[in-house]
């Protein structure tokens, strides 16, 4: 009787003992390239306590602000690639190699999950004196310079998707930066600027309020949340080759990830993408989950850069030519 | 109405969230008073700690971390010359000479009854005026904020002690090191030299900490010998005659405080050192002179910045336009619990609003009640030999300036702004108008140039702009004013006025 119990430890000990050396063993460090309170801070702090229960350890996020995500995607890479220290980012190293910012792109790393999309839409201030985004570009063209837009410097959706649009229009505006899309809705709400265009989940309850309204929708489908809005490539079907196109988040491991820390990683983010929790939240702000990962990741991934790349180096805004870095024009 | 007083007692009868205020409150005040601890890294970190939590618990713990941490900054300021927080900065220009003067016990108590009425003050503009205040906050054009920014720079005049070129040298320093990094508009790298550690520039609350903390160590260290002063506290609760002399000042401070606060990208830091300058600007005739222990000087940055929490939360609930970086927090805190913050909030949830500013005066009475207990040990401080305090304070300095960023970069800044500070005022450099700058640096910078981008680059439609405003109009004339009354052409103009009185040492 004692040996039977006595081997039975001994096999608990044996099976238990793999299992302790699985991924992960300790606490996982996430690295939040924009500030507390932001869009990129608040999607990781919704989606990572629902990956935690998968994964059975904590994820300590903290932030890491600094040019545009830089430094915090600069930091990660500098991280053994063990799997225990994530990127938590937005779409921003992308555009890292055009503008400058370094050598670094999510080329770098494994993603370990596309969690979400955000869709564009073109707001203005309820005095400006057109409704639609024809009568918009009309008045601009007989007032050129006059009609003022909100950016959050170069290289941001702002600014892109005005240099989407003129790109295949003729679109003369006085371009006024901002910090952030924040701040931007907030003077567009004082008058200061008269359009600009943003993230669904930033303008959506303003528009919802009365307060701004809504011009255009950058995408190649109605959204659920401005139903009466039609997208752009209904009057204009050029814009069809940059879209779907939107600002992501997503999570990340430093290349050279063991595969074992990378698979759990994947399943514990699925899981939390899945949340029916999470879910809700993001269709409220206007985001689209995506959920992807691998070679389908990848693929977004290089589909918004070549876009993206290319769109702002047409515009005159990229130091270093995407062609430098091999980026295919889209 | 019923609804609402409802909502805004919900706090108060629960017991649960009665304590979570209170712990808040109690945590907050020592969050703010080490430096470095601010309440913004606080309560993001309560973002992911309470995200199972009820959204009612969760606000409760955050409001209270709020408002107690803006008070607890005025704590070391007072004691040590270490602001907390940055909105405490204006608080140990006269503060921490009232310690040196064995008054700890009476400036701490007279700070924390005055924080709370501020604090009062703030809640009930919030409480019946927020609609209207967050419209006016969102007339303010960019030139405004550069007009303010103006009005700012020029506290430098009120900050530089002695010597008024001293004071704008140490000014435009701070300038200087605020435009370190990414250019905010443009992303070009400013002063950078190609280190990608100084494209999010130089930590400000580093520059603090070294110069405040670090700088005054070392001051200390050459008197080592020196007794330690001892505290008298006979008195905490300040006198009630006391707070009606200085109820008609706290009232215009916490005014200052309240429109600061409510004013999206600007927060408790200017409005104390605005209400700071105000009080130096109207009291004709202190018992004591300012900067060598003035209650006005305490009295007027305490009112403030609690005011400014008020203020804060005002566009925030009417708008979802976050006052400062807490309130930025707290957005994303409620979108987390399903809420979706926005100008819709306060029509679909008015409950949430009354709740808010339940939590907020009950947080204020808890700072009230913690604020004045406790106060004798917190004294003792003081008291403590060099030996020992200057230590701890190094010790306290470098712990405060990792943890801003968890940067050992940041550690360096500060130690090497600790240094530079010593020589400032080992020379008679006040190191206060080199942080006004700093804090004043971005927004000066950034308005500036979208003002006057938003006017075709054309400096004549700017000045249109300016005139044909009354706000901008307004904020010109006292930008005019108060720069000329720091002028002797204003002491020339004014002699056939001032028959009796002998001006201001400032002028």
């Amino acid at each position: 009787m004692n040996r039977k119990l006595m081997g039975a430890v001994v096999a608990a000990i044996l099976a238990a003992a793999p299992a302790l050396a699985e991924f992960p063993e300790k606490d996982l460090q996430g690295i939040v390239m924009w500030g507390a309170g932001g869009s990129t801070d608040t999607v990781m702090r919704s989606v990572t306590p629902h990956a935690e229960e998968v994964l059975g350890s904590d994820v300590i996020i903290q932030n890491m602000t600094g040019g545009v995500g830089a430094i915090a995607t600069k930091y990660v890479f500098a991280q053994k690639p063990d799997g225990y220290t994530l990127l938590l980012g937005a779409e921003n190293p992308q555009l890292y190699k055009v503008m400058g910012l370094g050598e670094l792109d999510y080329s770098d790393f494994i993603p370990i999950n596309v969690l979400a999309r955000g869709v564009p839409v073109i707001v203005a201030n309820n005095d400006a004196p057109f409704d639609t985004f024809t009568e918009m570009v009309d008045y601009v063209s007989a007032h050129p310079n006059e009609v003022k837009f909100g950016t959050t410097g170069p290289g941001g959706l702002p600014s892109t998707v005005t240099a989407m649009l003129s790109s295949k229009l003729e679109l003369p505006v006085t371009e006024v930066p901002y910090d952030g899309d924040g701040p931007a809705i907030t003077a567009l709400q004082s008058g200061a600027i008269h359009v600009v265009p943003v993230v669904m989940g930033v303008a959506i309850e303003h528009v919802k309020a009365g307060r701004v309204k809504p011009i255009a929708l950058i995408d190649v489908e109605p959204n659920p949340l401005m139903p009466d809005l039609p997208p752009i490539t209904e009057e204009y079907p050029d814009f069809a080759t940059y879209l779907p196109w939107g600002p992501f988040f997503g999570v990340f491991v430093k290349k050279g990830t063991p595969d074992e820390a990378v698979e759990k990683l994947k399943e514990a983010f699925a899981a939390g993408a899945e949340n029916q929790e999470f879910k809700d939240l993001m269709a409220a702000r206007g985001y689209s989950i995506m959920n992807i990962s691998g070679d389908e990741a990848v693929q977004f991934l290089e589909k918004y850069q070549s876009v993206t790349s290319w769109l702002v180096h047409d515009a005159g805004i990229a130091k270093t030519s995407p062609e430098e870095f091999d980026i295919p024009r889209p | 109405m019923i609804d609402a007083l409802q909502n805004l007692t919900i706090a108060w009868f629960d017991p649960s969230l009665l304590m979570l205020v209170a712990l808040g409150t109690f945590a907050g005040i020592y969050v703010g008073a080490i430096p470095g601890l601010s309440v913004t890294m606080a309560v993001s970190i309560l973002i992911s700690f309470t995200f199972s939590w009820d959204v009612y618990e969760a606000l409760s713990l955050m409001v209270g971390i709020y408002m107690g941490g803006v008070y607890g900054g005025s704590r070391t300021a007072i004691l040590l010359n270490i602001p907390g927080a940055p909105s405490a900065i204006a608080t140990a220009l006269d503060g921490y000479p009232l310690a040196q003067k064995g008054l700890a016990g009476e400036a701490i108590g007279l700070s924390t009854t005055m924080s709370a009425v501020g604090g009062l003050l703030g809640i009930l503009v919030l409480a019946f005026a927020a609609p209207a205040v967050s419209e006016f906050a969102l007339t303010f054009q960019p030139r405004d904020y550069m007009l303010l920014a103006i009005l700012g720079i020029l506290l430098v005049g009120s900050l530089s002690g002695e010597s008024l070129t001293k004071g704008i040298f140490a000014g435009a320093l701070g300038l200087l090191i605020g435009t370190v990094g990414l250019d905010p508009l443009t992303a070009q790298e400013r002063f950078t030299f190609g280190v990608v550690e100084l494209w999010g520039g130089i930590s400000f609350v580093a520059v603090m900490i070294g110069m405040f903390g670090v700088a005054e160590a070392l001051i200390q260290l050459r008197e080592l010998e020196m007794a330690a002063v001892k505290q008298t506290i006979s008195r905490i609760v300040p006198r009630w005659s006391d707070v009606r002399k200085y109820l008609p000042l706290s009232l215009q401070t916490s005014a200052i405080g309240v429109l600061i606060g409510a004013l999206p990208g600007t927060g408790g830091d200017i409005a104390a050192l605005m209400a700071y300058d105000h009080a130096k600007r109207v009291t004709k005739d202190p018992d004591v002179p300012f900067g060598e222990g003035a209650k006005e000087g305490l009295v007027a940055p305490e009112t403030a910045n609690n005011a400014a929490i008020g203020g804060a939360f005002i566009p925030m609930i009417t708008l979802g336009i976050p006052g400062d970086a807490v309130t930025a927090i707290i957005i994303g805190a409620l979108f987390i619990h399903g809420l979706n913050p926005g100008p819709m909030l306060m029509i679909e949830k008015p409950d949430m609003f009354w709740f808010i500013v339940g939590a907020l005066l009950l947080a204020n009475v808890f700072m009230l009640i913690f604020g004045l207990t406790g106060i004798r040990i917190f004294t003792r401080i003081v008291e403590m030999p060099r030996a020992v305090l200057i230590p701890l304070i190094l010790m306290l300095s470098i712990v405060g300036a990792f943890a801003v960023n968890n940067s050992i970069t940041d550690v360096y800044w500060m130690l090497g702004f600790g240094i530079l500070g010593y020589f400032m005022k080992l020379y008679g450099y006040q190191v206060g108008p080199v942080i006004l700058g700093v804090i004043l640096s971005r927004l000066i910078d950034e308005n500036w140039r979208r003002a006057i981008i938003s006017d075709q680059e054309s400096l004549p439609r700017l000045f249109q702009g300016i005139v044909t405003s009354p706000l901008s109009l307004v904020l010109f004339i006292a930008v005019v004013l108060i720069f000329v009354s720091q002028t002797p052409l204003w002491a020339a103009l004014m002699k056939p006025f001032r028959t009796k009185r002998t001006p201001p040492p400032d002028a």
